[in-house]
């Protein structure tokens, strides 16, 4: 399986605190990569790195096979890398389906040029989220898990070959839980590849290909969803700490 | 029909304002010129202000170079008008360019208080440039032409406006728009921003400086001062923020309407005119902070709760 996204010795330094320490890992062409650790660990800025939010202190990010580290954020997004944000940031003055019209617009490959062309395929990832009916409305309108639709329909209008999803299921029922875990499946049998980071266990054990811990910005472990949880536990079991 | 009209009463009301010239007393000219330029620059600063959302004190330096290109194109180097117009359109194109890339990397109030800086930086840079008659200023070639004067302002007003109407339905300008709502958010999603701020800061110079090129040959006379008075660029704010920012005909309609109050308090109450002007700004933004576009949107749906609703979602 050839790798869309290779991570290699990323590392990011804010003024003395080390947030992102030496972090190597790939994603795979088609793969759900799942990321946890503790509040802090920094898994945001991981996505930030990676979408070009943030530049990195030092290590290598090789998307398709290109290297995009110096680029900027909208060169990785034309390039199709779409993310979500943990801390929400819907265009708050738009329509729900301008919103996602936006995505459309610019994204992947420099998106659709036309406005009714743009507001056509948002109507589509409205619908693929669940969010259509809310189409119409004020994005600043929306509730809390509407509006973690809306970043996902935001980022899927984009087009994306890679899609990171910081924690999009926090604050959500269980009921919306399964509703969104179903949608990321369905994300993944377009061929999307994913890197997702949840804090809901069930969530990352249904969906991970494979799962990696971040720990004070290392990873302290990778593998088979099943054995690094089991692993967690042992080292949660030892350290008598919660919430990993 | 009741969707029609909209769209047939912009032309209409264009229509009508050319042909009042031949109409009006020279007063009423006078008059409509300055609100035509006033209106102009409201609807310039709209572009960065408004749609990208970059409040920017700096468009006074844009009026500035189209008041100091088009006078020392004339008089120093005996070109005429509309060269003298080109040669302030260019300048302001410049200066957007290279000092966009920097300023435009600020954000909120440290954009706002750069650009600041930049007016008064380029006052006192006038001051000192021989051609440009330094603090004595400048006097232009005397032309009496009321009638074309208005009537350039006028096709400039709308040429500005049709540029904001096409920004309001076209993948560039949802690019502005989506800067001006989360330029992070935007920048991920795909959009150049850079570009993106420094193409909106030009565009919003250009007419500006075409405004003050007009303005320059309708009063004949330039100073470093008033061609680079901040006080005017508080006032295209104002305007377009009274009318209704980020909208297409929101700062046209704040120009007019708040030009006309203050008129009408001029003639009637001198002394007190200033103080009414800003009790009636102040009111407006405590109880229709989206302006007066929005007013008429919304206020048949909510009645006095409109104005309630204001107060409270800006907890005054
Ligand atoms: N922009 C920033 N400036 C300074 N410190 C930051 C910034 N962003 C994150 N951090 C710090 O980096 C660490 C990792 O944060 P983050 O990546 O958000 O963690 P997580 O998403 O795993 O909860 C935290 O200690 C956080 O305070
Ligand atoms: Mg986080």
């Amino acid at each position: 399986m050839g790798a869309i996204l290779e991570v290699k010795g990323l590392t990011k330094r804010f003024s003395g605190l080390v947030a992102v320490n030496n972090v190597s890992f790939r994603v795979g062409e088609g793969e759900i990569l799942g990321l946890i650790g503790p509040n802090g660990a920094g898994k945001t800025t991981i996505v930030s790195l990676i979408s070009g939010t943030l530049r990195p202190t030092s290590g290598v990010l090789r998307f398709a096979g290109r290297e995009i580290q110096t680029l900027p954020a909208f060169r990785r997004a034309q390039l199709s890398i779409g993310r979500t944000f943990q801390v929400m940031k819907p265009f708050p003055g738009l329509s729900v389906v301008d919103n996602v019209a936006v995505g459309a617009l610019f994204g992947s490959g420099g998106g659709h040029s036309d406005l009714s062309g743009a507001r056509e395929a948002a109507r589509h990832w409205l619908d693929f989220v669940g969010l259509a009916h809310r189409a119409d409305q004020h994005a600043d309108s929306l509730g809390g898990p509407d509006r973690k639709r809306l970043e996902l329909a935001k980022a899927l209008a984009m087009k994306p070959k890679l899609l990171l999803l910081d924690e999009v299921m926090a604050g959500l029922n269980l009921v919306e839980i399964d509703e969104v875990i179903e949608v990321v499946k369905k994300v993944r049998a377009e061929g999307i590849s994913i890197l997702v980071i949840e804090h809901v266990m069930k969530a990352i054990q249904r969906l991970s290909d494979r799962l990696m811990v971040l720990h004070h910005g290392e990873k302290i472990a990778e593998g088979h969803p099943d054995e690094v949880l089991n692993d967690i536990h042992v080292i949660e079991a030892y350290l008598g700490r919660r919430r990993v | 029909m009741r969707k029609a009209l909209p769209w047939i009463l912009p032309p209409l009301v264009v229509v009508i304002l050319a042909a009042l010239p031949w109409f009006a007393s020279p007063t009423i000219i006078q008059f409509g010129i300055s609100t035509l330029i006033l209106a102009t620059l409201s609807q310039s600063w709209n572009i960065i202000g408004g749609y990208t959302g970059y409040a920017s004190f700096g468009n006074s330096v844009f009026y500035g170079l189209g008041i100091y290109g088009t006078a020392v194109a004339m008089v120093q180097f005996g070109l005429p008008f509309w060269v003298g117009m080109l040669v302030g359109g260019l300048l302001s194109v410049v200066f957007a360019v290279l000092l966009g890339l920097p300023v435009l990397r600020l954000r909120g109030h440290y954009f706002a208080i750069a650009t600041l800086a930049l007016a008064q930086v380029m006052s006192a840079i006038v001051s000192n440039v021989q051609v440009a008659g330094g603090n004595q200023g400048l006097v232009l070639p005397l032309f009496r032409g009321d009638k074309m004067f208005y009537e350039l302002a006028l096709g400039l007003l709308v040429l500005a406006t049709l540029t904001v109407f096409w920004l309001s339905r076209s993948r560039f300008g949802f690019g502005l728009i989506s800067i001006r709502e989360d330029e992070d958010a935007a920048a991920v999603m795909g959009v150049n921003t850079t570009y993106y701020k420094v193409i909106a800061f030009a565009l919003s110079g250009v007419f500006t400086a075409l405004a003050g090129g007009i303005h320059a040959y309708w009063i004949t006379f330039v100073e470093p001062e008033s061609a680079f008075d901040i006080t005017l660029n508080v006032k295209m704010i104002i305007m377009a923020v009274f009318g209704g920012p980020g909208s297409v005909f929101g700062p046209i309609v704040g120009a007019f309407v708040l030009q006309s109050v203050s008129e009408i308090l001029a003639t009637k109450i001198s002394s007190l005119a200033g103080l009414f002007f800003g009790l009636v700004i102040v009111v407006a933004v405590v109880f229709m902070p989206k302006g007066l576009i929005d007013l008429r949107k919304r206020i048949g749906r909510l009645g006095w709760r409109y104005f309630t609703r204001n107060v409270k979602e800006n907890r005054l």
